[in-house]
C-alpha cells in the first residue's frame, strides 16, 4: 500500500546524543574488520586512522582529541529516519524495506563530550514502479550550535 | 598531514573488507543499527536474501574509510553520498575503488565503486568531497 503523501513534512525527535570516546573508538574497530568492546575485543587486520582510535595521535592532532569517522554520525544521525520507517502512521512493512540512497554534508567534527541534537523530517514520499519511497532529512547540530551533519536517508518499500 | 598540493586527479585508492558472520552484529552494536534484517538470518530469509544481511551504512562506512586513508584525516571529508545497489551477504568480500576526479579550489572530488567478489557493484552513484582550502 503507498504510502499516504500527506506525511510530508512529519517530523521526528530532536534527540540529545552524548557522544563517548569508547564509542568513537568502537565504531572504528568494528567498520575496520576488528571486535568492538572491552571484554573480547580483537583488533582489526589493518589499523584505522590514528585519530580514530589513539588518543594520544588524536592530542596531537590539529582536533586535540579523537575525532568520530564520517559515518559515525549513524549511530545519533539515524533515529529520525529509524522512527518514520516504524512509524503506525506510515504503515510501513519493515522486512519489504531497504536502505536505498544515503547522503551526508558534513559540518564541525565530532569529538568525544560532544552533545549533538538530531531532528528530522520526512521531505519524500514517492511511488514509482509498484517501490514506494521514502526520503528523511535529519539536521545535526553540536553543543555550540554548528552544524555537524545534514542527513538524506532514503528507503525503498518494496511492493 | 596532505596538503592540497598532495592530490591530483586520476589518483586513485581501496581497500577490501569482508563481511564476516557476525559483522552485521558487531555493527549493529556500534552503530544502534539492530534492524533485524541484520542480525536474524531468518528475518534475511523472509525478506528474500540468502540470511542477514550488512547495513548499507556499514558499506558506506567502508567506503568512507578509503577516503579517510586517502585524505590522510578522518574530518577532511565535506560530503558523502551512495546508492545502495545491492545488499551484502555474510560471507561477501567488498573492494572498495576510490579516484580523484577533481581539485578544485579547495575541495578535493573522488569518485568510489564498491564491488563484491562476484564483480556486482554494491554501491552506486558513491561520491565524496574533501575540503583543504580552510582552516578546520
Amino acid at each position: 500500500m503507498p504510502i499516504d503523501r500527506r506525511h510530508l513534512g512529519r517530523r521526528y525527535g530532536p534527540y540529545r546524543y552524548a557522544v563517548g570516546l569508547e564509542k568513537l573508538r568502537d565504531f572504528a574497530v568494528a567498520v575496520a574488520g576488528g571486535i568492538p568492546g572491552a571484554a573480547f575485543p580483537s583488533a582489526p587486520p589493518a589499523p584505522p586512522h590514528p585519530w580514530l582510535v589513539d588518543e594520544e595521535a588524536g592530542a596531537a592532532s590539529p582536533y586535540g582529541s579523537l575525532v568520530g569517522a564520517p559515518t559515525f554520525c549513524a549511530t545519533f544521525a539515524m533515529r529520525p529516519f529509524a522512527d518514520a520507517c516504524v512509524d503506525p502512521a506510515l504503515g510501513i512493512d519493515l522486512v519489504r524495506l531497504v536502505h536505498a540512497e544515503q547522503e551526508f554534508e558534513y559540518g564541525a567534527p565530532v569529538r568525544p563530550g560532544d552533545v549533538i541534537e538530531t531532528a528530522g523530517e520526512v521531505t519524500g514520499i514517492e511511488q514509482k514502479s509498484r517501490l514506494d519511497f521514502l526520503t528523511v532529512t535529519t539536521t545535526s547540530r553540536n553543543q555550540r550550535g554548528e552544524l555537524v551533519v545534514r542527513g538524506t536517508w532514503t528507503a525503498i518499500i518494496r511492493g | 598531514m596532505k596538503q592540497l598540493a598532495d592530490f591530483r586527479p586520476g589518483d586513485t585508492f581501496g581497500l577490501t573488507r569482508t563481511c564476516d558472520r557476525y559483522r552485521p552484529v558487531y555493527y549493529a552494536a556500534v552503530s544502534g543499527d539492530f534492524n533485524p534484517i541484520h542480525i536474524d538470518p531468518e528475518v534475511g530469509k523472509r525478506a528474500g536474501f540468502p540470511g542477514a544481511i550488512l547495513q548499507g551504512m556499514c558499506t558506506l562506512a567502508w567506503a568512507a574509510d578509503a577516503c579517510v586513508a586517502y585524505f590522510d584525516d578522518p574530518a577532511r571529508i565535506r560530503r558523502l553520498r551512495a546508492r545502495f545497489s545491492r545488499p551484502v551477504n555474510v560471507g561477501d568480500t567488498v573492494t572498495v575503488s576510490g579516484r580523484c576526479v577533481a581539485v578544485e579550489g579547495g575541495t578535493v572530488r573522488v569518485e568510489l565503486s564498491a564491488v563484491n567478489q562476484h564483480g556486482v557493484e554494491v554501491l552506486k552513484g558513491a561520491v565524496a568531497e574533501g575540503s583543504f582550502g580552510e582552516d578546520r
